[in-house]
């Protein structure tokens, strides 16, 4: 049998702070998990109330939200977008007395994917009930896969690459896919000049835009038999071409086609012609911009251009169009940006206005509210100044009139104007060809 | 064969010549402050838009005066000119605002980059609101080169006559400037202030000022590129300028820095590499370039003009 010995006061002193500490210690873990839990809970419900999807709507004014380039060098076209949509908010307070107000919140949507996606965040957590851009396809990329997961109706204005409706159910555009208009003015080039076998190709490659439309224009070249003598790649910040407009002029080409944005674009004509090259010259969708002219000035002198939009087209609403620009902005006509900025708002404008008519969106959430609208975006037909145009269950605009324009400059080199050369109706078997 | 390696060597010479112009600019700070001045690439833009203005060019109807411009345009060689001062008086107060209260603070070097950098983008951001951002070619009747043709032909190669006239303005820039930091009392004194500011200030420099006046050269060189560049491929945009800017500081670290020469070196070693990219690999020769800046700091850290520093304990 063994004794233990009383524990001396030191080790009882010690065991009683160590139980008192173990204690303080229990009851430390108990405040900080109550103080966790209540964290968490009060996160929960800050988070479920501040997300605008689940509040129902009020019968105030909706927002619609447009997250265009106000800086850097898509600036170019946002300019142009800014001006159709203003013009598509005065023709909606005018011809839509009585119907459901609508506001627009315009966010610089910049010209890179960041601030894109940055723009549609800001926007979506705002509340608006649709989106209107970005303005450039590569952004389109970045930026609508946040749209589309969180159910926001997207309206592309000038997203032009293949691709861009699929990116799922909430994305649509109303700018003709690049396979659809580019094929016109090479065919224009060719009735002009059947001779035409040596082609040089002048892309972007770091540019989702340019890389889409030149695979377009080189497939359309390949069935016309014209296989390029020269592709030349640039890059969507050079501006000095002197280097890849020397080697294609080797070459000795007899067309030149040219697939980048508007400033390398403008530059690249100047360029090409100031080193002698006397051809033909057909552009993509990027130079769709009169902003070019100052740029490459008397140098832009007949050049061939495919578009969606043509001011000559002679119906109500584009007169109506028309008028408002001129209103605004003097006595010029308005580019196809911003018929197709403003062919945007006015496709969402009055598909709110018919789901008003059809019971309204009052009661229900903003979270169904984009959904209904999203339907009833995809199911309605829409007279537009781009002509009647519809939309496919994916999103894809369906639209069958199109034009070749060829840009003739005033005299004195400063300003010009996209002349129609040629409309075009595609048949419906053609527009699907033409968007495989 | 000769004909396609004259039109290689006049590609790679026009563009390096550019480089070369910008990077000096950089290098003049750098030397007398060891930082690098991120705001020449925004100083390059406002040249160019300041000569367009002096040339009697108007605001476009995005700026903030639509239609503004002078009641007559100066001639070309002039408006470059005083464009050129004006950048250098942007130098100044970009100066004075980015690197001028560090200085005084005893502040880490590395900040002056962050601060420059803030200083370059509301530059940018002022052309902007200022000019909108569309772009801007420069009025032809007041062209220097009208009733020149627009391109020479030189034993068969084909040089715009612009780009041409921008390679001898540039390397006329680059030998003044040269001449004057060899040559001059001003451009001793620099010198000196660049070697050791303190020794500088003791020997009655005052190195202030000499600080002041590299910013003003190295602002009015990017003016004077900016000018150039302008009237050779338009004005594109406000944001022109920061992509010359970065192809200058490219060549800065390659040329050395902190070297004159250097910078001659690199700027043309950059520019002939870009030119040898064959044309359908074009979309490659920034990464060709890259790629040569590279393997040149790997074999020579201190680039290739620059000295090696030892670091004293």
């Amino acid at each position: 049998m063994t004794t233990t010995s009383p524990p001396s006061k030191a080790v009882r002193q010690d065991r009683l702070f160590s139980a008192g500490l173990i204690e303080q210690r229990q009851r430390g873990a108990l405040r900080l998990a109550a103080l966790l839990a209540a964290g968490i809970g009060a996160l929960a419900w800050l988070g479920r109330s501040t997300d605008p999807a689940a509040k129902p709507l009020t019968g105030g004014p909706l927002t619609l939200g447009a997250a265009i380039a106000f800086t850097g060098n898509a600036n170019l076209y946002g300019q142009d977008q800014r001006q159709g949509l203003a013009v598509a908010e005065r023709w909606a307070q005018q011809s839509a007395r009585g119907g459901r107000p609508v506001h627009l919140q315009l966010e610089d949507g910049a010209s890179d994917e960041p601030s894109a996606i940055t723009a549609f965040n800001l926007l979506i957590r705002q509340g608006v009930i649709a989106l209107i851009g970005p303005t450039l396809s590569q952004q389109a990329f970045a930026a609508d896969p946040i749209a589309q997961r969180q159910g926001v109706p997207v309206v592309a204005p000038s997203n032009t690459a293949k691709g861009i409706p699929e990116i799922g159910h909430f994305i649509s555009r109303v700018s003709a896919q690049s396979s659809v208009i580019a094929p016109l003015s090479l065919e224009e080039a060719l009735r002009r000049d059947p001779s035409i076998k040596r082609v040089a190709v002048f892309y972007a490659q770091d540019d989702a835009y340019s890389t889409a439309e030149v695979a377009i224009f080189q497939k359309t070249l390949a069935t016309l038999g014209l296989p390029p003598v020269t592709v030349q790649r640039t890059q969507l910040a050079d501006n000095d071409f002197q280097t890849p407009i020397t080697s294609a002029l080797q070459l000795k080409p007899q067309l030149v086609v040219l697939s980048v944005q508007a400033v390398a674009g403008g530059n690249l004509i100047r360029q090409l012609r100031e080193l002698g090259y006397r051809g033909q010259i057909v552009v993509g969708n990027g130079l769709n911009t009169p902003n070019i002219y100052p740029i490459c000035q008397r140098w832009c002198d007949g050049i061939l251009i495919a578009q969606a939009y043509s001011p000559e087209l002679n119906t109500p609403i584009n007169r109506r169009f028309q008028e408002l620009f001129r209103q605004a902005h003097g006595d010029r006509p308005p580019p196809q940006i911003t018929a197709q900025a403003f062919t945007a708002y006015q496709v969402l404008f009055e598909a709110i206005q018919r789901l008003e008519r059809k019971g309204g969106l009052t009661g229900v959430s903003l979270g169904q509210a984009r959904a209904k609208l999203m339907d009833e975006l995809l199911g309605g037909t829409y007279d537009t100044p781009l002509g009647p145009i519809g939309f496919s269950p994916e999103g894809e605009v369906l639209q069958d009139r199109f034009y070749v324009a060829e840009v003739r400059m005033d005299p004195d080199g400063r300003d010009g104007r996209f002349a129609l050369v040629r409309e075009l109706k595609l048949t419906e078997s053609q527009g699907q060809e033409n968007r495989r | 064969m000769i004909e396609t390696l004259l039109q290689t060597l006049l590609n790679g010479a026009a563009s390096g010549g550019v480089y070369a112009l910008v990077a000096l600019g950089y290098t003049l700070v750098f030397s007398v402050l060891g930082v690098i001045n991120f705001a020449q690439g925004a100083l390059f833009s406002v040249g160019g838009y300041l000569t367009f203005l002096l040339m009697g060019g108007t605001i476009g109807v995005n700026g903030a005066l639509p239609g503004w411009g002078l009641p007559s345009g100066l001639p070309f060689a002039l408006a470059l000119l005083l464009a050129a001062g004006g950048s250098g008086l942007v130098g100044l107060l970009v100066e004075r605002v980015a690197f001028a209260p560090l200085r005084r603070r005893n502040a880490e070097p590395l900040l002056a980059l962050i601060t420059s950098l803030g200083a370059g983008v509301v530059l940018v951001n002022l052309l902007q609101l200022l000019m909108g951002a569309e772009g801007y070619a420069f009025p032809p009747s007041a062209n220097a080169l009208a009733g020149l043709p627009d391109v020479l032909v030189i034993g068969g190669a084909r040089i715009r006559t612009i780009q041409l006239l921008l390679l001898l303005i540039s390397a006329a820039a680059v030998v003044v400037l040269s001449l004057w930091l060899e040559r001059s009392r001003g451009g001793r004194a620099l010198r000196a202030v660049a070697e050791d500011a303190t020794t500088a200030q003791l020997l009655g420099i005052p190195s202030s000022a000499m600080v002041r006046l590299a910013f003003f050269l190295s602002g009015a060189l990017a003016g004077l590129g900016g000018g150039l560049i302008g009237v050779s491929v338009s004005l594109p945009g406000p944001y022109f300028g920061i992509g010359y800017g970065l192809k200058g500081l490219a060549v800065l670290v390659l040329g050395g820095l902190g070297s004159v020469p250097g910078a001659i070196a690199g700027g043309l070693l950059m520019g002939l590499a870009e030119a040898l990219v064959p044309g359908e690999a074009s979309g490659w020769r920034d990464a060709l370039a890259f790629a040569i800046l590279f393997a040149v700091l790997l074999l020579r850290p201190s680039g290739l003009l620059g000295r090696r520093t030892v670091d004293k304990v």
